[in-house]
């Protein structure tokens, strides 16, 4: 009985619990609406990597190389714009990258057949050593980078009027949750998404009953590449500058946030809201322990820690109820 | 050695009864028996798996194993048909798997495992295969011979004197069943005695020095070599004497052809000529490895394809996806491994070949897709809670009609069905071959492959025989009896 509401609930009545710790021991800062509208963009960029992730992991696959290619991606928007592209082609070309890496990376391992593992992690390497050789190295910053292009991420829609200054709901935020929004769409209420999941449930079931799972899996690989590239740009914006790097914590974060979600579902399949909630786990414990000015390397052990309990606690409850 | 007496009871059923069986080395012993004669639960009490209800094991005049021994200490060797290899690594490596390697410091001395495996390999004059070349390029005949080179190497247990093989050719081609028998004759001539499992009448002439028949159990007959011929294994097997059934040309029946098969080859099937008709239930029997399975995999697209294959008048696709766009609709042989998700909600086990119909702009119509799983349930009488419910929550007899259902939401013309009731529950199979007559009924060609003869013959309108990969006959059914099918099933190929 335990493990049955452990494995369903235990990660939501993690965020509770999480909530309430930085509730009483951050009193003032931490429950306003300011810091809560604070942390929705804080986790945008991860949310919108989290959530395509999600698209090729419920196949059973994962791509190791979002990070990477968040960086490229930001790194090619911010060298066209030093050329004098507008910020729409600037913008969609860097979309276009994220999208082919992700069909390659696709290509890689449903055509030729290579394991997801080893596949992503030589685009990764490629990607990474590419975003050095178009930015030259250096951190593309200041009068290069358009300030519409960084006005966006400071932007957003009021919500009230407070003191002087109006309350935004952040641009990115809104984006995030439209990527969201448009993967759920795409996995929970479309025949390809269904398919997704058939493969993921059983592959060589899945091919005999006419799915054709070759194709299908190079395209998802296409929406999580299109994703990473779409973060690596939102990414951009906040900091109004490109580095060559800047992407790649996004990689283990967005993996992490995913099989928190799985910890929630009932047959430990990945579901795109579940992954959200990982995302908010994450992003709730980095921005309390922050105000708690806890050492950010202090922080990582606890984060890291706090993932191992969530999927150790989910498997033994799966183990005593005989799955 | 000997078993004595063995007898073995599951439940009220009696396995063995009171068997005896002499081993010597030296000579080839062949056991045979249909499906359930009580082969395999001989071997385990030989391998001391199971232990016998009475009887005792001797070995060289004294009694053995009242529980079980350590086989391999015994000088014991089993081979069975799904290799025990690892196909990662060296030839040389899986020769020494289970033994020690040679090390010295800790550190394996690659030399002396090379050669030590070069040296068992040409004891058994396998000098084709290459010590250090990987396990996984060889083909099934050659990874058996090189586990048989395994028992060679010293240090693990008694020296082999007795090899265990049980249906050792079901997997081989011609020419590596060749190699096998030369290993064998080798073997023999070393002073090794072989026990040899199979159903395959001309081997078991060819090789063995004795032949002893299981039949319910026990021990109907046994012959020295020379003192049996075909036509008299047959009948200790089935108990039985057989008119032999005419090999009848594939007839062109009154119905609308359906499916036309013309030299279909695919896997371990060379040649099948075939003509489904609307209505009709055609079985395909044959032993392990005729190729009985690869034809249905063959007309999904599963696997690849050679001749011609005409579903009414237009060629039928070669992948699974068109193939059930086209009207066939296939229930797999493996329920688990190739039929259903198991922790997936059943509904969409059913629904997936037909998600192309249930889609509006690719957006999944749910409510229809809910009606349409919750009607076939109620067509097949799946017993469930609702069609959310995981398919690895329900019985294999319910698992299986998920699958039934799934084959009829298309409203197929051609139906494959590959072991439609295998581990199903008695009245589960009812429903099945009840549903399967229905079907037919409403003018779908059924074709179905399965182990099953008295499912075959009581299902089918015709039954196509297969063996190793070609057809030897084409019976109808009226007046089939278990065993006028399975004598031809035995049959070779008139040249």
């Amino acid at each position: 009985m335990i493990g049955r509401i452990m494995r369903g609930y235990g990660t939501l009545i993690g965020i509770v619990l999480l909530i309430g710790f930085f509730w009483a021991n951050l009193p003032g800062t931490f429950m306003t609406a300011q810091n809560l509208l604070n942390i929705s963009q804080q986790i945008s960029m991860l949310a919108v990597v989290a959530a395509t992730m999600t698209v090729v992991m419920v196949m059973g696959d994962f791509d190791l190389s979002v990070g990477s290619m968040a960086s490229l991606s930001g790194v090619v928007a911010a060298v066209l714009f030093v050329q004098g592209w507008p910020i729409w082609a600037g913008v969609a070309a860097a979309l276009a990258v994220g999208l082919a890496g992700g069909l390659v990376n696709g290509f890689l391992v449903s055509v030729v057949g290579i394991l997801p593992f080893v596949a992503t992690l030589a685009t990764l390497t490629m990607q990474s050593g590419l975003a050095f050789v178009i930015s030259g190295g250096k951190t593309i910053f200041g009068r290069d980078i358009p300030a519409e292009f960084a006005g966006f991420a400071r932007g957003g829609v009021a919500l009230w009027q407070s003191a002087e200054k109006p309350v935004l709901l952040p641009s990115l935020t809104i984006t995030a949750l439209a990527v969201a929004a448009l993967v759920w769409l795409v996995l929970e209420q479309t025949t390809y998404g269904r398919r997704l999941y058939a493969i993921g449930g059983n592959i060589e079931a899945a091919r005999l009953a006419g799915v054709r799972v070759t194709w299908l899996r190079l395209t998802a690989f296409g929406f999580t590449g299109a994703g990473a590239a779409a973060a690596g740009l939102m990414y951009a914006a906040r900091v109004a500058s490109a580095n060559p790097v800047q992407g790649s914590g996004l990689m283990l974060s967005g993996i992490a946030a995913v099989f928190l979600g799985m910890t929630m579902s009932e047959s430990g399949q990945p579901r795109v809201l579940a992954t959200l909630a990982g995302v908010l786990v994450l992003g709730v414990m980095d921005n309390g322990l922050t105000q708690m000015q806890v050492d950010s390397y202090v922080r990582e052990v606890l984060v890291g820690g706090i993932i191992l309990l969530a999927v150790s606690i989910s498997a033994l409850g799966r183990r005593a109820i005989g799955r | 050695m000997a078993l004595v007496g063995i007898v073995k009871r599951f439940g009220p059923a009696l396995a063995l009864n009171r068997v005896d069986l002499v081993l010597r080395s030296g000579e080839v012993h062949a056991l045979m028996g249909e499906n359930g004669a009580g082969k395999s639960t001989l071997i385990k009490v030989l391998a001391g798996v199971l232990r016998p209800d009475a009887g005792t094991v001797q070995m060289n005049g004294g009694a053995l194993m009242a529980s079980g021994g350590d086989p391999a200490a015994l000088g014991l060797r089993f081979l069975h048909q799904e290799l025990q290899v690892v196909p990662g690594v060296s030839v040389a490596e899986n020769i020494y798997l289970g033994h020690r390697f040679p090390s010295r410091f800790g550190l394996v001395q690659w030399r002396r495992l090379r050669a030590g495996a070069a040296a068992a390999l040409a004891r058994l004059g396998l000098d084709h295969i290459d010590p250090s070349g990987p396990m996984a390029g060889l083909g099934p005949g050659d990874q058996m011979l090189v586990r048989i080179a395994a028992t060679l190497v010293r240090g693990g247990g008694a020296d082999p004197w007795l090899y265990v093989m049980d249906e050792p050719t079901a997997a081989l081609s011609d020419a590596e069943a060749g190699r096998l028998f030369a290993v064998i004759a080798e073997l023999k001539a070393a002073g090794a005695g072989v026990l040899y499992v199979s159903h395959r009448i001309e081997e078991v002439l060819r090789l063995a020095d004795r032949i002893t028949v299981l039949r319910d159990g026990a021990v109907v007959a046994r012959h020295d070599r020379g003192a049996a011929d075909q036509p008299r294994l047959i009948h200790d097997m089935t108990g039985r004497s057989l008119a032999v059934h005419p090999v009848q040309a594939p007839v062109a029946a009154a119905g609308a052809a359906v499916l036309t098969l013309r030299g279909l080859a695919a896997g371990t099937l060379h040649s099948l000529d075939l003509t489904l008709c609307r209505g009709e239930i055609v079985g395909i029997a044959g032993l392990a490895g005729s190729g009985r399975n690869a034809a249905l995999k063959a007309l999904i697209g599963a696997i690849p394809r050679r001749g011609q294959v005409l579903l009414g008048n237009r060629p039928l696709a070669q992948t699974p996806a068109a193939a059930w766009a086209q009207g066939v609709a296939y229930v797999p042989r493996e329920r688990r491994s190739q039929g259903v998700m198991l922790w997936r909600p059943l509904s969409e086990t059913v629904a997936l070949p037909h998600l192309r119909r249930l889609q509006r702009g690719g957006i999944l119509q749910k409510r229809a897709e809910r009606a349409m799983v919750a009607r076939l349930s109620g067509d097949v009488r799946l017993k469930s809670r609702g069609t959310a419910q995981m398919v690895g929550q329900l019985s294999g007899g319910n698992q299986q009609k998920v699958l039934f259902a799934r084959a009829l939401a298309g409203q197929p013309k051609l139906l494959l069905l590959d072991e439609p009731t295998r581990g199903v529950d008695v009245g589960a199979r009812f429903d099945l071959h009840d549903l399967i007559r229905d079907l037919a009924r409403q003018g779908v060609a059924v074709l179905v492959a399965s182990s099953d003869l008295p499912e075959l013959i009581a299902l089918c309108d015709r039954i196509a025989i297969l063996h190793r990969g070609v057809m030897t006959g084409l019976l109808p059914t009226s007046g089939l009896t278990e065993a006028g099918l399975l004598a031809a099933c035995y049959r070779e190929p008139q040249p």
